[in-house]
């Protein structure tokens, strides 16, 4: 009412109809809305493969229309419906022209053309940090074992210890375990390979996860990686087995230990992250180095996968020390250089 | 602009949704709505399903492809592993190739996005999915396999804690975000399908309104009209615009014929005319929130 009364009544005159602003803007445009709006159902169903090169062509330049019809429609428009149309209808677009081009196949090879050896290259000091940790949880696991056997059993978990203890006698362990008879195909490389990539998966994961909390707790589980492992040194040195052994781990392990310490290396990154976030919020720091220390992680996994295929595998077709050196020797190699030069040339010319 | 949108839904439906803001290489800002909790939690257990179902399919092919050639132990090896890389790679493949959506979130009008609003890059999407593993797969699969091998009742529950800790993290900050999605430094948004609904100006009526009468209202009570002139005619809706029929006469002090008969149409003739006569004020500077504020205070 305050409206009316705040102008005399007998002024007013009945206003002339007036076609709509809005209306007529609608009007102009729309059909370009409705095609981008087809165009768009067809991507989020059946994804960019799906558009033909002239529609993959239009696609920008409708995807421009809608949102200068939006910038538009915002100020002129008081449509409800037609804005909010037009709001989700640039969003929607958005997301498709400026989203991930890339499928799992291509982005899985620039992962490991390029992203990989990258993290890998810039976390040198995590890495340092993760290798020392393993090394120095195996010096103590080796001292404490070296002289009392029992440290095996109690450091050991029952499903990894494989029937060895401190009552397997020199025998036992060369022809049971290092130069134990090849099983066949199958149970090698299938079942046996499988069940130590998974669990080697598990920890390896867990290193990079418990990051989150900081640090601390992804460098004891590192430490006690190197503690059973030092303690199986001590075992197989207390029966004079030790180049033996060393060759039978050595030919799968230059491969999981370096796993294992860059999923390490990614936990303590984001730990590092978090502790000191710099300039940044942490929150935001996260988000930029998670990426990266993700990337170890998920390319430490993988290389699990290859160590678990030795390890089940090759370990028993190579059946003497020599031959087992050699192999580890040439898979460090291998790494080295992946690591060193992987990448290099593709970040130069770009 | 979106917050003013956003007051409508409050009033007719009591939805509040959270809004963030993006804005586009263009230069224009775009709203968007956080996912609830229950919708994420829904999407996740739909693709909980269709990857048990992917794997019993699996299970299938390989009990009946290799029942004569390998045993027991081998096909249920084989198909542990098969889940293994499946539900690693399910995600990663769905949030890549269709923009950041696996069938769960697209059955529910989810999306992932980048949280700064740039592209949604692989690196991305990788470091979110691979935190799902520690999150989520980890914890329940030690869980169950300790339930097959037996262990303490202390080992369970402390699985048992560390999956709900996980799962409460998006109660406990305001982009509800998980872990993942912090590592990846991603957010999870509602992207509803919205329709374009035919354009109530387009009808032509015989009412006139002068313009004191059409300054009684401000964009607010535009829009609300318009939510109720749009929704599906039914006898309650109609009793509705009756009401509101009678009240917009009063307010205006409606002198002509009254328009008892049809309130519809009187109300869609007051629309259009009240929608052109405040479009004309915003165009010169004078936008009107709703009947009680001043114009062009906005």
């Amino acid at each position: 009412m305050s409206a009316s009364t705040s102008e005399p009544i007998e002024l007013a005159a009945p206003m002339p109809v007036v076609t709509l602003r809005s209306a007529e803007f609608r009007k102009g445009r729309e059909a370009a809305w409705r095609d981008l709006e087809a165009l768009i159902a067809r991507v989020e169903g059946k994804g960019v493969a799906g558009l033909t090169a002239d529609e993959m062509q239009r696609l920008p330049t409708l995807y421009r229309t809608a949102i200068s019809s939006l910038s538009v429609a915002r100020a002129i428009a008081l449509d409800r419906n037609l804005i909010l149309y037009l709001e989700a209808l640039a969003l929607r677009a958005y997301f498709i022209v400026y989203g991930p081009r890339a499928g799992f196949a291509e982005t899985l090879w620039v992962f490991l053309k390029r992203g990989f050896p990258t993290a890998a290259r810039s976390h040198l000091g995590a890495i340092g940090v993760a290798f020392l940790a393993i090394l120095a949880g195996t010096a103590v696991g080796f001292a404490l074992a070296v002289g009392d056997e029992s440290w095996l059993t109690l450091l050991t978990p029952d499903g990894l210890a494989g029937g060895r203890s401190a009552a397997s006698t020199a025998a036992q362990l060369r022809d049971g375990e290092i130069f134990a008879p090849w099983q066949g195909f199958v149970a090698s490389f299938v079942v046996f390979a499988n069940a130590l990539f998974r669990n080697n998966a598990t920890v390896a994961i867990l290193c990079f996860a418990l990051g989150v909390a900081g640090g601390a707790p992804t460098f004891v589980l590192l430490f006690y990686q190197g503690l059973i492992f030092g303690a199986f040194v001590a075992l197989h040195y207390n029966r004079g087995l030790l180049v033996d052994f060393l060759g039978w781990v050595s030919i799968h392990g230059v491969t999981e230990f370096g796993a294992l310490i860059l999923c390490g290396a990614g936990g303590l990154a984001i730990a590092a992250a978090i502790v000191t976030p710099d300039r940044f919020t942490r929150v935001e720091n996260l988000s930029r180095e998670g990426r990266q220390a993700a990337a170890l992680a998920g390319g430490g996994v993988l290389m699990l996968f290859v160590a678990g295929l030795i390890e089940g595998g090759f370990r028993q077709l190579v059946a003497s020390t020599p031959g087992r050196f050699a192999f580890a020797a040439a898979t460090a190699l291998a790494w080295g250089l992946y690591f060193a030069y992987a990448g290099r040339e593709a970040r130069r010319g770009e | 602009m979106a917050s003013r949108l956003d007051r409508i839904n409050r009033f007719l439906e009591g939805v509040r949704r959270e809004k963030r803001e993006i804005v586009t290489p263009e230069g224009v800002a775009l709203e968007i709505e956080l996912a609830n909790r229950g919708e994420r939690a829904l999407a996740f257990i739909l693709d909980l399903f269709f990857w048990t179902m992917a794997i019993l399919f699996l299970g299938l092919v390989f009990g009946l492809l290799l029942a004569e050639k390998i045993n027991g132990a081998v096909a249920v090896t084989l198909v542990l592993f098969a889940a293994f890389l499946l539900r690693n790679f399910y995600f990663i493949h769905f949030e890549l190739t269709t923009q950041g959506a696996t069938p769960g979130k697209r059955i529910v009008g989810l999306k992932v996005i980048d949280a700064a609003g740039g592209p949604l890059t692989p690196s991305a999407v990788v470091a979110r999915n691979l935190t799902r593993e520690v999150e989520t797969f980890l914890p329940l699969s030690l869980f169950f396999s300790l339930e097959a091998g037996g262990g303490g009742w202390l080992t369970r529950a402390a699985y048992l804690v560390w999956l709900a800790l996980v799962s409460a993290l998006p109660f406990f900050n305001r982009d509800r975000r998980r872990a993942g999605d912090f590592i990846g430094g991603t957010l999870v948004i509602a992207a509803p399908k919205r329709a374009l609904l035919a354009d109530l100006g387009a009808q032509r009526t015989t009412y006139a309104f002068t313009r004191p009468q059409l300054d009684a209202y401000g964009a607010f009570e535009l829009q609300v009209l318009e939510e109720l002139l749009r929704r599906p005619r039914t006898a309650e809706s109609e009793t509705v615009l009756a009401q509101v029929c009678e009240r917009v006469c009063r307010k205006i002090g409606w002198q002509g014929a009254a328009p008892r008969a049809d309130a519809r149409e009187f109300l869609n003739a007051f629309y259009v005319a009240e929608r052109a006569h405040l479009e004309h004020e915003q165009l010169f500077g004078r936008y009107r929130a709703d009947k009680s504020s001043t114009p062009g205070a906005n």
